[in-house]
């Protein structure tokens, strides 16, 4: 069934984050797509996230899309105009994208490109009611459109923050819903208890969650996350698990095919599998033809 | 300097309509020169305001004053003893001055009653036109003096475009075009092989792409 289905009828839709290269070489990619292709019910290509180099998400999910996979192509306020923006969404639709989602997209200095000029001439918001437009059959301009795409838009919600910072960030929601926002992924969940209260309101508005199940790759990785990154919260005896475990990448796929589970069991609408350039580890974690017969 | 223009009353009156009792508070500095938010324009500004208030029926305090500089602790404490008397403050200094006041004074909305606008210079009277983009790397030295980052449309740093016809811009007759004003520039210094040297890609870090800029001089602080 196809992500637009799932999303639809309800029935829980794997995602899967598939980078694609940084060069032309684009064999592993596909390859890596290629092993998970029935389980996986569309992958979602990034837009060089972390503002790194590398080849487009609108090139990546065409590639895919010819090896008859479904995509969720980003689109990227930070390096492309409204007249960029309109013209890629168009050209993704006719070659047969069905699924976008749209970011902010991190600041250049994040990245390996500190030099480069930021162009945020719209907003997120601003983006999705484009898309809104655009799928109505005109342009930002207000100009009709020979054809109107029709898309399943996704965006963005950071459900693990708290207090004023949440409030702020359900505002943005229901903005984002109000603009057309059909899906949200959310950060890395490990816990989702930590969510509790995000999901309250999510439900409230009948938002469709698809929380990040995050692929931890060392005890190191986990510890550095929980210091860090303010609301990302991953328990301490997951932490310990991963240490205790003799084979501690074993441990963290297991750990990610739990989360899945958890979100299934829980009614979220799915899971995105980040594997944050471990594609090759998909299969592991969501089975394949191969792995599992 | 930087450059400001005045807003529409109209805009100016929707923000405010809802305050009893506001204060109109002008700048010395750039905003007098360019004639948008000096003594002279909060006057006008103010009875153009109470005018229409008077003439709609309601009661508003209007009073005026102006600050040597409103981008400076030292002259925003003047009003520090009077602004809890106001509902809210209408600053007529640059987008700066309006910011520097908020911080300070966080109890007291500070409305904006000029369109801040670009670093210029006064041509005549009543014509100011853009020279700087504040981009922190200065590359004056080598285009006889003239900006592209400010003055190209497109910010071209080895121009001109296929655009330039006759000396202007491809937006219209009325714009200069800047690649154009550097070739005779450097002609008349005689150093037309500048021209020749191929500028390399800008490092817009420095610009507004780094995000929001500081100056630190350790050399000055105390």
């Amino acid at each position: 069934m196809s992500f637009n289905k799932k999303l639809n009828t309800g029935d829980f839709a794997i995602l899967a984050e598939m980078e694609p290269p940084k060069g032309v070489n684009v064999s592993k990619m596909v390859e890596n797509a290629a092993k998970v292709k029935g389980q996986v019910d569309a992958f979602v290509v990034p837009e060089m996230s972390n503002a790194v180099m590398r080849m487009s998400s609108l090139g990546g999910a065409m590639l895919l899309q010819s090896e008859g996979m479904e995509t969720v192509m980003q689109v990227c306020c930070r390096d492309r105009n409204r007249l960029a923006l309109q013209a890629d969404i168009l050209a993704a639709n006719s070659c047969g994208i069905k699924s976008i989602m749209a970011v902010t997209g991190e600041d250049p200095s994040f990245g390996d490109h500190h030099q480069a000029a930021s162009v945020y001439d719209i907003q997120l918001t601003e983006l999705l009611e484009a898309v809104q437009m655009l799928q109505k059959g005109r342009d930002m301009a207000g100009i009709e459109l020979d054809g109107a795409p029709d898309f399943q838009v996704g965006s963005v919600v950071n459900a693990g923050l708290k207090g004023d910072n949440l409030e702020a960030e359900l505002e943005e929601m229901n903005k984002k819903i109000d603009a057309g926002t059909g899906f949200f992924i959310t950060p890395p969940i490990f816990d989702i208890g930590s969510i509790e209260t995000f999901m309250k309101h999510a439900e409230q508005k009948n938002a469709k969650i698809i929380p990040t199940v995050l692929l931890l790759k060392s005890v190191g990785m986990a510890r550095y996350m929980s210091r860090n990154l303010e609301h990302v919260h991953i328990p301490d005896d997951l932490i310990k698990r991963i240490q205790k475990a003799p084979d501690k990448t074993r441990e963290c796929i297991a750990i990610a095919k739990e989360m899945i589970d958890i979100l299934r069991k829980e009614g979220f609408s799915g899971a995105f599998i980040s594997t944050l350039g471990w594609e090759q580890r998909l299969p592991e974690i969501i089975g394949s033809k191969e792995v599992y017969g | 300097m930087i450059v400001a223009d005045k807003k529409p009353i109209e805009e100016i009156i929707e923000v405010i309509k809802d305050h009893d009792k506001i204060l109109v508070l002008g700048c010395n500095e750039c905003v007098t020169v360019c004639e948008a938010g000096g003594k002279k324009e909060v006057e006008i500004l103010a009875s153009a305001l109470r005018m229409y208030f008077l003439n709609n029926g309601k009661e508003m305090v209007i009073d005026e004053h102006t600050l040597e500089r409103q981008c400076d602790h030292e002259y925003l404490e003047e009003v520090r003893d009077r602004i809890d008397q106001y509902d809210a403050v209408l600053s007529l200094a640059c987008g700066v001055g309006v910011q520097f006041m908020a911080e300070k004074y966080h109890s007291t909305p500070i409305y904006p009653g000029v369109n801040t606008c670009f670093l210029g210079a006064t041509e005549q009277r009543g014509l100011w036109t853009e020279r700087c983009q504040a981009c922190g790397e200065c590359m004056l030295a080598t285009t006889g003096g003239i900006c592209p980052v400010s003055r190209c449309a497109k910010r071209i740093l080895n121009g001109p475009c296929g655009g330039s016809s006759n000396g202007k811009c491809e937006l219209g007759k009325e714009v200069d075009c800047a690649w154009h004003l550097i070739v005779e520039r450097l002609k008349a210094l005689g150093r037309l092989d500048d021209y020749e040297k191929v500028c390399s890609i800008k490092d817009w870090s420095t610009d507004r792409a780094g995000g929001p800029r500081k100056v630190i001089r350790e050399d000055v602080q105390v």
